[in-house]
């Protein structure tokens, strides 16, 4: 096991230089001069330019070029935004909670929503709840997220006035930020309307993940299912049926388990995809995450906004991933043989 | 197709719906609501403000975010004559010769109490001195702060105007002008002329940190800085020590809605009290409703397409005719202002007493267009690109739509038009460095005076700080407008402005489009809010009747 | 249970296409959905021919109109006109070109591609194999989204750039797939047996795992056409994608938003639009799935 961990670790660095070699060649390729893309400055003196282009090693060859680039990603020298001149480590670092908390809780749903829901569609495959689960399905991952936020907003928030459409929180509350997760901030804080507070964070919670969620589940319900029909087709199952267990103990002991280790890769290969989905829809409910700050900096051509963003949303992605590897060779053993 | 907002008989049964359940909400929730909420206004704008300094700015977005909620002006202008008014002074005196003029302060006005900040004493002239120095002495110690770009005073050449600033006593300020100019007390009055603290000033010297007095503002104004988050929001408190009757929101947030659809959106679910520039497309719609309120007021602006006079082939007159006769105005006004707005012969709208109303409507001729351009040499016709701003303002709701009914236009006399467009910001970078052909863009007035139409638009000053969209610098209406502000008789002046405006629709180096009402969409419950013809909004009296 | 018979009846006697197509039929969501994809395949092949009036075409006496349900809506425009008087209608057909059609073009290229450096990373071993699976790996990372967004941060907006942009973000996932299918397929005896024969590489290859491995493709260019529709559409509504005047459904509904409360059919229908046209390859993508599995079962 630990070679095994060994090994991934060796992979993980190797994805992690490929990644910083690629932000890196974004300085040169896109447009306006390398000085610009890494500081994020618009213009600078030429002393200033002087102490830049010792400081990036700009006047030698590309490698130590990219070792100053690795030394400074490390030191948390990230270079400025472009659009707010501000710091861009400890930008995304206020951002990044924001889209943590909505992907996390929609990841959630899909968890404890389509996990059970799937496992009911895979009892009877050729039942009436099956084929309608399936029909759900089908179209919950058909449907494309920003007009499904839309038709949600129409709904919940102009129509019948419930719900709010944008933002984490009314504007008229205060909260202070401690940990960037919105939820957690307002327990933390000693206001005297926590309540009112918490229960106005959560009707701006409902809609995003619900939207977010809808695509996950989905997949989740599709994938539970059909992996469960598969491991009940396994010969071991029919063993274990053939020497009477009943069809719960059976799916329990034996189903369950085996069934459910390849919906948690599942979820690793798929959060890269709910990350998309997450920029979208935090776009359409002006969620204040990382996902919508990237989208209005290629509005903004804030390139070193981009070239930072890809840097943090692959990392996040990549870890995930990792993690979610990891987490299924731990249940299951035959998968670290190889 | 029937979706459940389209047809009335729906939409009547749910807001009926709506306010049924919104009642019962507002009655069970509203003894439990912190004062700050209850008692809060969040203002929706359509853009992040530049700064929080009026002084460096022209953009009515942050004109509106900040100026008359933080600050307060020697002069205030009267919303319906356009009269002056004493603000932070209570009296003034001009000199015969016009060059001397002389200023009593209010006693007892308080600046912001914030965390950043506390200060020890009232206003006092020292802080009206170090407002104005700032703007015109190059060794003051903030000049250089923000690029040393003050684009509204260097339009009205400022610094070529005003000799000096002194204070002869503690509530005594005197102004020595080195020419007479008939809109000097109007330009006081602007929202660019906001009073800031010297001792802020001298507070954040020591410590080194001079952005912060553009950043972190002190004003003497009904609100004081609490937060700001770039494109999402500002947020206020109510000034505790104010000089004027007390603001009446406890807390005020401009909530920072770029998307129009999305702004009405937040309307009709109260997440917003009042929003900036509903979609004229839309009005009929919203005044239907019984929980919002609709506001029109006149409104001193103008939307124009302007062109690079300095770039081939626009600094040709006859390029720029052709162009101008071939653009359906009609259609523009229908299809983007939706018939809210009266086509523009001037820059210059109607209700200004120095409009000249003798000039000829400009015509649409596709055929002289055509003409005009085989005169000129371009038989052919040229590409060009139209800059459409990515915003919507007062003056032009939808400058991209906009752009495409002109493409088509421009098609028919065989110029062939590209629509650029940035983000907001990166877009005024741009031109600023007259890196376009031409754009759409327009203007809106601080103050009454005529003078705020022409010289900050189209003067050889405002060329050089790069508020001229048309980069036009002409000698001949450089004149006219100079010598219209040496005299202080309205007739006089009012028949050089005339010939101003004639000698630009002749030269056309801009065609203007259109003036348009201004509107706003408040809930119904909120009351006491004013549109201020000349810029700015005031929501300090801005009160939310719960029932 | 396993069967025995001493010859092969009427239906084992049938090619695996015939097979797969008696399975798939006998599905009538499969079908629907088939239908469904061709009426999208036709109307993007044809849409210029069939349109009732220029999708560009202005017409200023005409703004706004609202469908032809409506009282005040025209039969000549069956959904209205949009802010600019242009027709909704021929708009909404000129579409399927875009979203529908550039897609299926987009899927085509990455496939295509995918093959030829899949069959590359398939047929090769070692470390070179090695570099290319963890390069492969992380391109897998990057959301497609983001590749967009940095494809667009070099070239610019435009729909060709983002076509370009989404071919890169299907191409990993085809690689990934056509270099296992056929790895798994060289260890196959018969693989083994062929080469003793003295096959060569390219015998090999178009012999024996081409056929083997079509199943697989056409399904997993189902799988990326779906994902290639709605990309399209999403960055065509951020405004990253197809730019105006083009009638891409996604950049109609992000035309459409600001005006949703006048006219929400520009919001409705071409939303309904890519919704249909994603589930239709859904469903068609399900079916063969399903088809596949039973055929492979008999």
């Amino acid at each position: 096991m630990i070679l095994y961990l060994l090994r991934r670790l060796v992979l993980l660095a190797f994805v992690f230089i490929a990644l910083s070699i690629l932000a890196f060649s974004l300085g040169y390729l896109f447009p306006g001069e390398p000085w610009q893309n890494f500081s994020g400055l618009r213009s600078a003196s030429s002393e200033q330019l002087a102490q830049l282009t010792t400081l990036y090693r700009l006047d030698q060859g590309y490698i130590a070029q990219y070792l100053a680039y690795l030394t400074r990603i490390f030191s948390g020298d990230w270079g400025l935004s472009f659009a707010s001149q501000q710091p861009l480590l400890q930008e995304m670092l206020t951002l990044l909670p924001a889209t943590l908390e909505l992907a996390a809780y929609a990841l959630f749903i899909s968890f404890f929503i389509g996990i059970p829901i799937g496992i009911i569609a895979a009892v009877k495959p050729d039942g009436v709840l099956s084929k309608l689960i399936s029909a759900i399905a089908v179209t919950g991952y058909s449907i494309p997220v920003f007009w499904w936020a839309l038709l949600l907003i129409m709904l919940f928030s102009l129509g019948l006035g419930w719900l709010p459409t944008a933002g984490r929180i009314g504007v008229l509350y205060e909260v202070n930020h401690v940990t960037g997760f919105m939820l957690l901030d307002i327990l933390l804080s000693d206001s005297h309307h926590q309540q009112e507070a918490l229960i106005n964070a959560l009707r701006h919670l409902l809609l995003p993940t619900l939207v977010l969620a809808t695509f996950p589940t989905t997949v989740m319900i599709r994938f539970t299912r059909d992996s469960m029909l598969d491991v009940w087709e396994q010969s071991y199952i029919k063993t274990a049926r053939a020497k009477g267990l009943n069809r719960g103990q059976v799916l329990y002991r034996h189903g369950l388990r085996n069934a459910l280790l390849p919906v948690i890769r599942q979820i690793g290969l798929q959060f890269s995809t709910l990350i998309t989905l997450a920029m979208i829809t935090e776009v359409i409910f002006s969620w204040p995450g990382i996902g919508r700050w990237l989208i209005d900096s290629i509005y903004q051509r804030n390139y070193p906004a981009i070239q930072a963003g890809l840097l943090v949303i692959s990392t996040l992605v990549i870890s995930v991933n990792m993690l979610t590897e990891i987490l299924h060779t731990l249940f299951n053993p035959l998968a670290r043989k190889r | 197709m029937n979706l459940p907002w389209i047809t009335t008989a729906n939409t009547r049964y749910l807001t009926r719906l709506w306010l049924l359940s919104a009642a019962s909400v507002l009655s069970a929730c509203q003894p439990q609501l912190p004062e700050t909420v209850r008692s809060g206004l969040v203002y929706c704008s359509e853009g992040s403000p530049e700064s929080f300094n009026p002084q460096l700015v022209t953009s009515g977005t942050t004109i509106d975010a900040i100026s008359q909620q933080l600050y307060d002006r020697l002069l205030d202008i009267a919303p319906g004559s356009g009269e002056l008014l004493p603000g932070l002074a209570l009296s003034w005196q001009v000199s015969d010769d016009g060059l001397v003029y002389q200023f009593t302060l209010r006693p007892d006005v308080q600046f912001h109490h914030t965390e950043y900040f506390t200060p020890s004493r009232p206003l006092s002239a020292d802080d009206v001195v170090f407002t104005f120095n700032r703007i015109m002495l190059t060794e003051h110690p903030f000049h250089a702060q923000g690029g040393a770009n003050y684009p509204f005073f260097q339009s009205v050449d400022w610094a070529g105007l005003v000799k000096s600033v002194t204070a002869p006593s503690r509530t005594q300020v005197r102004f020595t002008l080195s020419r007479p100019d008939s809109s000097f007390l109007s330009n006081l009055a602007t929202d660019f002329a906001a009073i800031l603290s010297a001792e802020y000033g001298q507070q954040l010297q020591a410590s080194g940190n001079l952005s912060r007095l553009d950043s972190h503002p002190i004003g003497t104004g009904p609100f004081r800085f609490r937060e700001y988050q770039k494109d999402v929001l500002i947020r206020y408190y109510r000034h505790r020590h104010y000089w004027r009757e007390l603001a009446k929101p406890e807390q005020l947030v401009f909530d920072i809605v770029p998307n129009n659809a999305r702004r009405m959106a937040k309307l009709f679910t109260h997440e917003c009290d009042v929003v900036a520039f509903p979609r004229v497309a839309e009005l009929s719609l919203i005044s239907q409703r019984p929980d919002v309120d609709v506001q029109e007021s006149t409104s001193m602006n103008v939307g124009f397409w302007a062109f690079n006079t300095a770039k081939a082939p626009f600094n040709n007159v006859k390029v720029r005719q052709a162009l101008a006769l071939a653009i359906n105005r009609e259609a523009i006004l229908q299809a983007v202002y939706f018939g809210h707005a009266t086509a523009a012969n001037s820059v210059l709208p109607p209700t200004s007493w120095a409009y000249n109303p003798n000039l000829s409507a400009q015509q649409f001729d596709p055929i002289r267009a055509r003409q005009l351009l085989t005169e000129a040499g371009y038989a052919d016709g040229f590409s060009m690109d139209i800059w459409a701003m990515p915003v919507q303002r007062l003056y032009n709701p939808n400058a991209l739509k906009m752009a495409e009914l002109m493409q088509a236009d421009l098609a028919q006399i065989g110029v062939r038009a590209s629509i650029v467009s940035y983000e907001w910001n990166s877009f005024r970078r741009k031109l600023g460095a007259n890196e376009h052909d031409s754009v759409l863009i327009g203007w809106s007035a601080d103050n009454a005076d005529p003078d705020n139409f022409f010289r900050p638009l189209l003067s050889c000053s405002a060329a050089q700080t790069g508020t001229n969209r048309a980069n036009w610098c002409d000698e001949n209406f450089d004149r006219f407008i100079a010598q219209a502000l040496l005299t202080a008789d309205q007739k006089q002046r009012r028949s050089y402005y005339m010939a101003a405006q004639q000698y630009l629709s002749e030269q056309m180096p801009l065609l203007p489009i259109a003036h348009s009402q201004r509107f706003q969409a408040i809930n119904s419950t909120i009351k006491g809010i004013q549109i201020n013809p000349y810029g700015g909004i005031a929501l300090a009296n801005a009160t939310k009747d719960i029932k | 249970m396993a069967k025995f018979r001493l010859l092969p009846d009427e239906y084992l006697a049938r090619s695996p296409l015939t097979q797969l197509w008696r399975e798939f039929s006998r599905q009538h969501s499969a079908i629907a959905g088939l239908i469904l994809f061709s009426g999208f395949f036709l109307l993007a092949l044809l849409s210029p021919l069939i349109t009732p009036h220029d999708p560009y075409l202005q017409n200023d006496a005409l703004l706004l109109l609202p469908p032809s349900w409506s009282e005040l809506g025209l039969v000549q425009y069956p959904f209205g006109t949009d802010d600019l008087g242009r027709d909704m209608f021929s708009r909404l057909l000129v579409g399927a070109r875009y979203t529908f059609g550039i897609a299926m073009i987009t899927v085509l290229g990455a496939l295509i591609m995918g093959l030829l450096l899949g069959t590359l990373a398939g047929m090769s071993r070692g470390v070179k194999s090695s570099v290319f699976n963890h390069v492969l790996d992380l391109a897998l990372t990057i959301p497609s989204l983001l590749l967009a967004i940095i494809i667009v941060a070099i070239l610019g907006p435009g729909l060709l750039n983002t076509t370009w942009a989404i071919m890169l973000a299907l191409l990993p996932q085809f690689v990934h797939g056509i270099r296992n299918a056929i790895a798994e397929q060289l260890n196959q005896d018969y693989v083994i047996a062929y080469r003793l024969d003295g096959a060569n590489n390219w015998q090999v290859f178009s012999r024996i795992v081409l056929p083997n491995i079509w199943e697989r493709l056409t399904l997993m260019a189902t799988m990326a056409l779906s994902t290639a529709i709605l990309d399209i559409a999403a960055l065509g509504f951020l405004g990253l994608g197809a730019q105006a005047p083009t009638a891409e459904w996604g950049a109609i509904i992000a035309d459409s938003l600001d005006l949703i409360y006048v006219a929400p059919v520009g919001v409705a229908i071409p939303g309904l639009l890519i919704f249909l046209a994603v589930l239709s390859v859904n469903l068609v993508g399900d079916g063969l799935r399903a088809a596949a599995k039973k055929r492979r079962e008999n």
